[in-house]
């Protein structure tokens, strides 16, 4: 299992389900997730989003060490799982629309 | 180069609003595949359209293979070793085959050495266009190398943007053709928002059902009361006709009690308070939001035909410098649809986050845009419904309805 930056330890359980290097590899998680499982990722980041996003503040855009890259990539699922909870009820598609299947993100497989 | 006026700039008025009438308006256009062979090759085959960025293919050799199926040909967009940005039809003058393959509707690569080769019998070409070598010329016999270069396609930029016109001769400059439209827009820092998330799907609907129904904002309370609660004041407004082109503005004057969710405020506040990636509406253009109010959220253009800017300069969806929409016929019923996020470069981890949470919010906006086209396109094909009735806050889609009948009717 990867690990995090010393005070971020409590949310290593959460990288093996939802760290991805990838927005496609997000999107699929996110596509397969219960609401259960959006409810307890968004009741392990909220809390630290803040402290999160300072800690993240201190790193260049690229190369950063291990450790921040995985709370890095932890919050990127964050940033795209939060409105499932906080506007979709924690469904794993948006209200009312297109079917997100169809739509190609052209950087959708870049590392990032 | 010779210039005929076309026929909208005599027809249309720049005067506002009635000069258009308030008929309402033929929908057989979007459901008649007779009408959508006229619209191709009388709008599609000799407008400017808008198909990239200069910064996509920032140095000598770069090039982006663009497929225009409404045209039935592909562009190659190439930097030439002179730095400029040249456009060719992808196909070898020997006998026909792409010389760059492509591998879906956008192809990004480098020609090393500055030639293209086409790997079918190894002709060679300088990527401004002349044939460099041909393997076993001798066996030609004699024939003119002249006339055996890349087949250029008329290319010009504006503000970073890259045009081609697919008629021969044009009918005008690109400067011509956008007109007002180009000064209404021009001044804006594009080139610093480089970094860029690109969506794109075919929906199965006329290429019109599917821009119509980014061109109002009318649709935006009911539509969007999932992923954008707080834009049900949306105010559009300061609608101008320009030509065939047209805009208007969007603000959203504040609603007491109405405040982003936990998780916006934060990534959105990365963002907000950033000296970089913050509201810079002074940046805008003079004539857009020319009072500088803070509820701007962006400039909601139609760039003729099938082009839409939307220019934000920080302000509204935190963070996104502009975006873009573009429709492109596939078939009277099919469309590719492309919509392009546009923010400045991250510095630290903490702005590609925060980045990444606007992108997906946009993102799942548009896929609320989005739903409502197929059961339009399949509705609407019932012809049960000849024409349509506008509001005032649909201006412009008569304004683009209007000039896309005059090119129409225009031999």
């Amino acid at each position: 299992m990867g690990t995090l930056p010393k005070g971020f330890d409590h949310l290593s359980d959460l990288l093996p389900e939802w760290a991805f290097a990838t927005e496609n590899a997000r999107s699929e998680k996110r596509w397969a997730s219960t609401p259960r499982q959006f409810q307890v990722f968004y009741d392990a980041m909220m809390p630290e989003l803040d402290r999160i996003l300072a800690l993240l503040a201190k790193y260049q855009a690229q190369g950063a060490p291990e450790d921040v890259a995985n709370l890095f990539r932890l919050t990127m699922a964050f940033a795209e799982a939060a409105p499932h909870t906080e506007m979709y009820a924690n469904s794993n598609s948006v209200p009312n629309s297109f079917d997100a299947r169809r739509v190609v993100a052209a950087h959708g497989e870049r590392a990032e | 180069m010779d210039t005929v006026a076309p026929p909208w700039s005599q027809t249309v008025g720049d005067e506002g609003r009635w000069p258009l009438g308030a008929d309402p308006l033929d929908t057989a256009p979007m459901i008649s595949p007779e009408l959508f062979e006229i619209e191709r090759k009388r709008v599609f085959g000799r407008v400017w359209l808008k198909v990239g960025r200069v910064h996509e293919i920032p140095t000598p050799g770069d090039y982006k293979v663009k497929r225009l199926d409404v045209a039935r040909t592909s562009a190659i967009l190439v930097r030439g070793k002179d730095g400029a940005i040249r456009a060719f039809h992808n196909i070898c003058p020997h006998r026909g085959n792409k010389v760059i393959p492509e591998d879906g509707n956008e192809t990004f690569g480098r020609a090393r050495a500055n030639v293209l080769s086409c790997r079918f019998h190894g002709w060679v070409f300088n990527t401004d266009g002349p044939i460099r070598a041909i393997p076993r010329e001798a066996n030609f016999g004699a024939i003119d190398k002249a006339c055996l270069g890349l087949r250029p396609i008329h290319c010009d930029i504006w503000e970073g943007f890259i045009f081609v016109c697919l008629d021969e001769t044009p009918r005008q400059t690109l400067t011509e053709y956008l007109g007002e439209i180009g000064t209404h827009f021009a001044g804006y820092p594009y080139g610093e928002a480089t970094t860029s998330f690109r969506y794109s799907s075919v929906l199965n609907c006329n290429w019109r059902v599917a821009l119509y129904a980014f061109t109002e904002g009318y649709h935006v309370p009911t539509i969007h009361a999932g992923t954008f609660p707080s834009l049900a004041t949306l105010e559009q407004t300061s609608f101008r006709l320009f030509g065939p082109h047209s805009t208007s503005t969007l603000y959203v004057p504040p609603v007491e009690g109405v405040k982003p969710t936990p998780a916006t405020a934060a990534f959105g506040g990365v963002l907000r308070s950033s000296d970089l990636h913050g509201p810079h509406l002074d940046k805008l253009p003079a004539e857009i939001n020319p009072t500088r109010r803070s509820d701007f959220q962006f400039e909601f253009p139609t760039f003729f035909p099938n082009f839409l800017l939307h220019l934000g300069a920080g302000n509204g969806y935190p963070g996104i410098a502009f975006f873009t929409h573009q429709f492109w016929p596939l078939s009277y019923n099919r469309t590719l649809w492309e919509g392009t996020n546009y923010f400045r470069p991250p510095r630290n981890l903490a702005e590609r986050v925060a980045i990444a949470h606007i992108n997906a919010l946009h993102r799942n906006g548009w896929s609320e845009d989005t739903s409502t086209m197929e059961n339009s396109q399949e509705a609407l094909e019932s012809g049960v419904l000849p024409q349509m009735v506008l509001m005032d806050e649909e201006l412009m889609i008569r304004n683009t309805h209007v000039n896309l009948q005059c090119c129409m009717d225009t031999p």
